[in-house]
């Protein structure tokens, strides 16, 4: 009997994160793709993984899901150590690589139906179906692979990342050359995984893909994890407001405690709300109808998440 | 072990090389009668005699080997290779299969190419010289101890090469000279000696002279050429299975 009356059987276990990454290192002869980095991820989450060409993330993806050979540090999944055990944890992973690759000598869906084989599940033909209408290729299914255009090969890999029904799956630049309506189906999808409780770690050029789908935001760069956070606490805290005013008729000047630039025609004025510092853009706007300008339009905007990546990578260079 | 996997891995090779039955099972049978028409009849074959049986018959064995240890080499080699360079190593890597579930997959796909070639070879040679089989338990060992050698051997080749000139090296320069050094065409125990000594140390010897003691009853395999073979398997199965299991020039 434990001291707060309950039996050793009764305290809930705690949850191991899906992903617990520690001081994962990885150096080649002349470059450290990864440094250090160390990074947890927790059961039904979407986390995006942002970063320039080159940062390390499909370096520590590959760490991950047994491509890359990590050089130190620890890498567990479903609290598995994969030094320990590297086999067990990947019954319930899947990848989409980022790179296109397809066996020509197999229609798509035998390459399905082979792909579940490797994750040792029976043939489950209604789940090959299902993925096949989700990524309309239902058309295409007993076509030969190399008969597939771009984005449907792109579109093979994700549904043989899924075909085994994972808890955890990694999207390495899923949508690249996907066009615009069936990226859309494909975010639809990715939030229907989540709502079914499955992890997905994503990596992206398009950041209005982070934006859409994700619940924390990563940015790594040269191999250094510069930034972890919630995507709404991220980008309330660096995103900033722009307030852009039109005006009927030249503005000499601006009244004294109005903040912003006026352009050199004196027809426009722009404003740039800094989080958390100086007047809120209301605020600034109530000035400018108060001095009774001849205001003609206005519009605002929120900074994008593109926006926010670029400083932290600006300030992550400036700081090594 | 993932048997399904493992399973998956096995159904996968042999289906991918039926996909294309002329390049890998028909082209392979072709040239081997060719050799068995030409070294057989064409150049005297069909007067002279080895060992007291017709030469057209003594090379049957020589042959189903040649076809069996050519094609278990090649499919293992090309599709370990090819599976690297598509890139669909992707999918092997990811998935729980270990070192033992890919060497199992690769090379018992491998091991039914060879045999079926080497079986249909010897199919063709019934047309030419009538069956013979004298100890089908000797003829079977032999059979599968060879595709199994050179299934493994295939493998390395496929794990080690990075370029498609050097597994195109393999067949060059190591099958050809091993196979036409081995005692295809010929008895190496008619050998003059150091050659009839130094070509003992070639594996593909006791492989030959094992199949032709099952088929023909001829020159009975030595325990010392089974146990060189035995230990040969051991060693490229250890080889290759330590080169899996670290992703030597398969992970970065």
């Amino acid at each position: 009997m434990l001291g707060n009356g309950r039996d050793w059987w009764q305290v809930p276990r705690p949850v191991a994160p899906v992903l617990d990454v520690d001081s994962l290192m990885k150096a080649y002869p002349k470059q450290r793709a990864l440094d250090g980095v160390s990074l947890t991820i927790e059961a039904g989450e979407i986390f995006a993984l942002l970063g320039p060409n080159g940062a390390g993330k499909t370096t520590l993806i590959g760490a991950v899901c047994g491509l890359v050979r990590k050089t130190s540090g620890t890498v567990k999944v479903f609290g598995i150590d994969l030094d320990v055990d590297p086999v067990t944890p990947r019954y319930q992973m899947g990848l989409v690589p980022q790179e296109i690759n397809f066996d020509p000598f197999f229609t798509v869906r035998e390459s399905l139906r082979i792909q579940q084989g490797y994750f040792g599940v029976a043939p489950d033909l209604a789940r090959i179906d299902e993925l096949l209408e989700a990524l309309a290729l239902t058309s295409k299914a007993d076509q030969p692979t190399r008969a597939l255009s771009g984005g449907m090969k792109r579109r093979l890999l994700i549904a043989k990342a899924l075909v085994h029904r994972p808890r955890l799956v990694f999207l390495d630049e899923p949508t690249a050359g996907v066009d615009v309506e069936l990226r859309r189906d494909l975010w639809a999808y990715v939030r229907k995984l989540r709502a079914e409780g499955t992890t997905v770690v994503l990596t992206t050029h398009y950041l209005e893909e982070a934006e859409e789908l994700a619940d924390r935001v990563g940015i790594i760069d040269q191999g250094k994890l510069l930034l972890v956070e919630e995507k709404t606490a991220l980008m309330k805290r660096l995103g900033e407001r722009h307030v852009k005013v039109r005006f009927a008729s030249k503005v000499a000047a601006l009244p004294a405690a109005l903040e912003g630039t006026l352009s050199t025609d004196g027809l426009s004025y722009a404003f740039v709300e800094q989080p958390a510092v100086g007047p809120r853009a209301a605020e600034v706007l109530q000035r400018i109808f108060s001095a009774g300008l001849p205001v003609a339009d206005v519009s605002t905007g929120s900074a994008k998440l593109e926006d926010i990546l670029l400083r932290v990578l600006k300030q992550g260079k400036a700081a090594t | 072990m993932n048997l399904i996997g493992a399973r998956t891995l096995l159904g996968k090779e042999v289906r991918r090389f039926l996909r294309v039955p002329g390049q890998t099972v028909l082209q392979p049978l072709i040239s081997t009668s060719l050799y068995f028409v030409v070294f057989g009849y064409t150049l005297g074959g069909r007067q002279a005699q080895v060992e007291g049986v017709p030469y057209v018959q003594y090379i049957v064995p020589g042959l189903v080997f040649l076809g069996v240890a050519n094609n278990a080499f090649l499919n293992a080699s090309s599709s370990f290779f090819i599976t690297k360079i598509q890139g669909t190593i992707v999918d092997l890597l990811v998935a729980p299969l270990g070192a033992t579930e890919l060497l199992f997959g690769f090379i018992s796909g491998a091991m039914v190419r060879g045999l079926l070639v080497g079986l249909l070879t010897w199919v063709v040679a019934l047309f030419f010289t009538g069956a013979h089989l004298v100890n089908v338990f000797e003829t079977a060992l032999f059979l599968g101890l060879s595709a199994y050698v050179f299934s493994v051997l295939g493998l390395l080749a496929g794990i080690w090469a990075e370029k498609f000139e050097q597994i195109n090296f393999f067949p060059t320069f190591l099958m050809l000279p091993l196979t036409f050094l081995g005692g295809v065409f010929y008895s190496v125990r008619g050998l003059p000696e150091p050659f009839r000594t130094i070509s003992l140390f070639n594996p593909v010897v006791h492989m030959v002279e094992g199949l032709r003691a099952g088929m023909l009853g001829l020159e009975h395999s030595s325990p010392v050429g089974l146990a060189l073979l035995v230990t040969l398997a051991l060693a490229a199965t250890a080889l290759a299975w330590t080169m899996l299991r670290n992703g030597y020039r398969i992970k970065s």
